[in-house]
């Protein structure tokens, strides 16, 4: 299969730069990194790309046992990898993509050059002696809640949200398309990611890593972000003074900052 | 699906049924049920003309033995009439042409060497 | 909506619309405000980082708070449920930064008293001459009626997926049901016929259903084997059965007395009593017997309405093998059977096949393949051999495609052209 139509792979920025790839997490598509991907794509190859089952992936390639484990999800970074020849890669992971790059780069090391966390969190489920910022009832609410937002998703507009060449008409400007995709999928997704638990994976990181946090965030709380840099060798934290989960979105210029200059002190 | 047409003509000896089209699986069943519904007094005559029949399969075989049983079962008798030339030779490999009573077509055209 | 309270009808238009709008305004006690504090839906305005900025009264109601509790004090995330939360800062928030704009999205807001308000939630973001967005405003709608009629569709939605699971796997066990039966209507193997070789394929044209096909090929005493095959009328079950009962009365009546005559005059006799009111049920077959003698092997066999069996010949002639004058077996109490002879040598085939194979449709009329058309076939065949010849025959029912819509048999008899080497196959 052709993993670059599979994945909705697109690439900008200069052909021999040093390659930034970026992966959304559990929400929404590559739109997540509209504001920072040009600046970013001024001095490095960009390549951004859903993972089967979100954005425009194929559909018809995922598979509930593949996308039940984060590993499903790393060997889509690592098949893209691999489709494209990309080294070297400086991988940038949104929420649990954080924890996806950690798998893949332990699966092709070869291929990595070094880690940037944004908003990473290895475990959401309160434990003894660890905070991840949930309970298990917490979870099974949201799961609750992606059944009654579709978000305009339905069965018969998917191929269009595909960008079906045969219905032109319908256009591109679907309201919402960016955070919809087929509410089955969407469960799975969620159960994988805030059922996991990738602490143990975390004292394995041996490339240059970044953890890139929001100041006030539910999702990736300061406790979060505080434990998986001790847990990394070589990290380095950055806070943000931002709000919510998305400071792609909610802050692109100082997150620019940040992986820029992480990046420039690490080439 | 194949169409098979029916019409029944009451004669002074009894009701003649004509058939055309195609006799198989899927069109059998309805010739099998107009058949039995058709009234018949004792010492009347069946005729079912199968001029225009161009199919006939074991299905068709089967619904002309019900309509024989129908007919015996009324103490009348039973004819085929202006079978063509394919329909003739299943009669005869299945031994049929010696229970039923077949009588030629007047038009010569339903005497075609077809495959015999 | 017009409101008459002023003068009537037969006023000018201008004057009637002034008239109105006095009216109405003379019956508004509310000023903008109080349109905005007392709307039937909830109203918030909140900083880019969620802070709420301001809130109307409904709003404050539905949550059961005083405006010093929220404004300035609270963000719009802290109204929502923890699951509500996640949702907001991983969908919610990021369209609303993409889009900026979301309508409709269904979240419940915690009330003061610990209960919850199911909603519909819309926002828009204000944003300023360069599109730098400066804070949201959001409505809020309940939705509690709605969001019960969605838990009811959501729950049939669920039932109904069940039941369908539960259909498609009933459907799976019917499938297996029918090909155990089906399977057990017809030998599973072919034996190993001392001096011969046999071959024999079964087309089903649909697998759904079960066929009426049948054949089989057993010993007698150390020297002699029968074999039979024919074709009951109709398909599913009730064929099935028959095809069953024919099979098993066949075998036994051989064993009793293998001439083919009496075998099939018995088999006759057990189907015509059996269904000689109601439903007719009879069938089509073809009995026979092998005797080998040296180098030959002598066949007699008989048929009861069957098409005739396919003699090829090792010297390359073929010819049918006519039984005519037999009658189909158990429509009439009594039935004659018509018998024939022929002997095998080396390199010689019997074919033996159910009308599946000459009444297929070919070609574009969609004729009958037809007897003529099967002796050239088989007289243009260069090996004879059991095993090949049904190996051809089953090339050309394939090759028929859907003008064949009936189940096909085919059973190969035949004496090996060098040393018998024993071999059988299905």
């Amino acid at each position: 299969m052709d993993i670059v139509s599979r994945n909705n792979v697109t690439v900008t920025g200069p052909h021999d730069a040093p390659v930034l790839l970026l992966a959304h997490g559990f929400g929404c598509d590559q739109n997540m990194w509209r504001l920072v991907a040009p600046a970013l794509a001024g001095d490095h190859r960009v390549v951004r790309f859903d993972y089967v089952g979100s954005g425009k992936s194929d559909l018809a390639a995922w598979s509930e046992s593949r996308y039940s484990t984060l590993d499903g999800y790393a060997r889509d970074v690592v098949e893209i990898c691999e489709a494209l020849d990309l080294r070297d890669v400086r991988f940038v992971g949104h929420s649990v993509s954080a924890m996806i790059g950690v798998l893949a780069a332990a699966a092709a090391p070869d291929r990595f050059h070094s880690l940037i966390m944004v908003g990473p969190s290895p475990h959401y489920i309160d434990t003894p002696g660890y905070r991840g910022g949930f309970s298990a009832e917490d979870i099974d609410e949201l799961l609750e809640s992606l059944e009654s937002n579709y978000l305009g998703w339905s069965a018969t507009m998917a191929p269009v949200i595909m960008g079906n060449p045969d219905r032109p008409e319908l256009g591109e400007e679907l309201t919402n398309s960016f955070c919809a995709t087929d509410p089955a999928i969407a469960r799975v997704f969620a159960r994988t990611t805030f059922l996991s638990d990738s602490r143990d994976h975390l004292t394995t990181v041996k490339l240059p890593t970044l953890v890139l946090e929001c100041s006030q965030d539910v999702i990736a709380p300061r406790e979060v972000g505080a434990y998986v840099h001790a847990a990394i060798p070589d990290s380095r934290l950055v806070t943000l003074d931002a709000t919510g989960h998305c400071p792609q979105l909610s802050a692109p210029e100082a997150t620019v900052a940040a992986i820029t200059d992480f990046l420039g002190s690490r080439s | 699906m194949s169409p098979l047409t029916t019409t029944v003509q009451n004669t002074g000896t009894g009701p003649l049924l004509r058939i055309a089209g195609e006799l198989d699986y899927s069109t059998a069943p309805e010739l099998r049920e107009l058949v039995t519904g058709l009234p018949l007094e004792p010492g009347q005559r069946l005729v079912l003309d199968l001029a225009h029949l161009g199919f006939c399969d074991s299905s068709g075989i089967t619904a002309f033995i019900v309509a024989r049983n129908h007919a015996l079962a009324h103490d009348a008798d039973i004819t085929l009439l202006a079978a063509p030339g394919p329909v003739l030779r299943v009669l005869r490999v299945t031994g049929l042409d010696q229970v039923f009573s077949l009588a030629p077509g007047q038009d010569t055209r339903t005497e075609r060497a077809a495959d015999g | 909506m017009t409101c008459r309270t002023g003068p009537g009808p037969d006023l000018p238009e201008g004057r009637r619309t002034a008239h109105t709008d006095a009216a109405f305004t003379a019956l508004l006690e509310d000023s903008a405000e109080e349109l905005y504090e007392s709307a039937p839906c909830g109203y918030l305005s909140t900083l880019m980082d969620g802070t709420v900025a301001k809130i109307n009264t409904t709003l404050l109601n539905w949550l059961g708070l005083t405006r010093d509790d929220v404004v300035g004090r609270l963000r719009f995330t802290d109204l929502l449920t923890v699951g509500g939360r996640i949702y907001h800062d991983t969908h919610f928030a990021p369209l609303l930064r993409m889009q900026g704009g979301v309508n409709g999205i269904a979240l419940d807001i915690r009330q003061a008293d610990g209960g919850r308000l199911p909603v519909l939630i819309s926002s828009v973001t204000k944003t300023d001459h360069d599109g730098r967005p400066l804070l949201i405003r959001t409505t809020v709608f309940d939705a509690s009626d709605r969001r019960a009629y969605e838990q009811e569709l959501l729950r049939e939605r669920q039932v109904a997926e069940e039941a369908r699971r539960r259909a498609e796997e009933d459907r799976q066990r019917l499938q297996e049901a029918l090909a155990v039966l089906q399977s057990s209507l017809l030998p599973a193997q072919l034996p190993q016929v001392p001096g011969m070789e046999a071959a024999s394929h079964y087309h089903t044209a649909s697998p759904d259903r079960l066929g009426g096909d049948f054949y089989d090929l057993f010993p007698l005493d150390d020297r002699r084997w029968a074999f039979f095959l024919g074709d009951v009328c109709g398909k599913g079950p009730q064929a099935a059965a028959v095809t069953s009962l024919t099979r098993y009365t066949l075998r036994a009546a051989a064993l009793h007395n293998p001439d083919p005559v009496a075998a099939l005059t018995t088999l006759n006799t057990v189907l015509h009593e059996r269904y000689a009111t109601g439903d007719p049920r009879y069938c089509t077959a073809v009995f026979g017997v092998l005797e080998p003698e040296g180098d030959t092997v002598t066949v007699e066999l008989a048929s009861g309405g069957h098409p005739p069996a396919l003699v090829l010949r090792q010297d390359g002639h073929t010819e049918y093998l006519p039984t005519p004058g037999g009658l189909l077996v158990g429509i009439m109490p009594s039935a004659p059977f018509t018998s024939a002879r022929t002997v095998l040598g080396a390199g010689d085939t019997l074919l033996l096949y159910t009308d599946g194979l000459t009444e297929a449709r070919t070609g574009e009329k969609r004729e009958l393949f037809g007897d003529e058309a099967l002796l050239d076939f088989a007289t243009a065949l260069t090996d004879t051999a059991p095993r090949q010849v049904v190996t051809a025959m089953t090339g050309l029912l394939n090759s028929f495609g859907d003008g064949l819509d009936d189940d096909t048999a085919l059973l190969a008899l035949g004496v090996p052209m060098t040393d018998p080497t024993p071999a059988s196959d299905t």
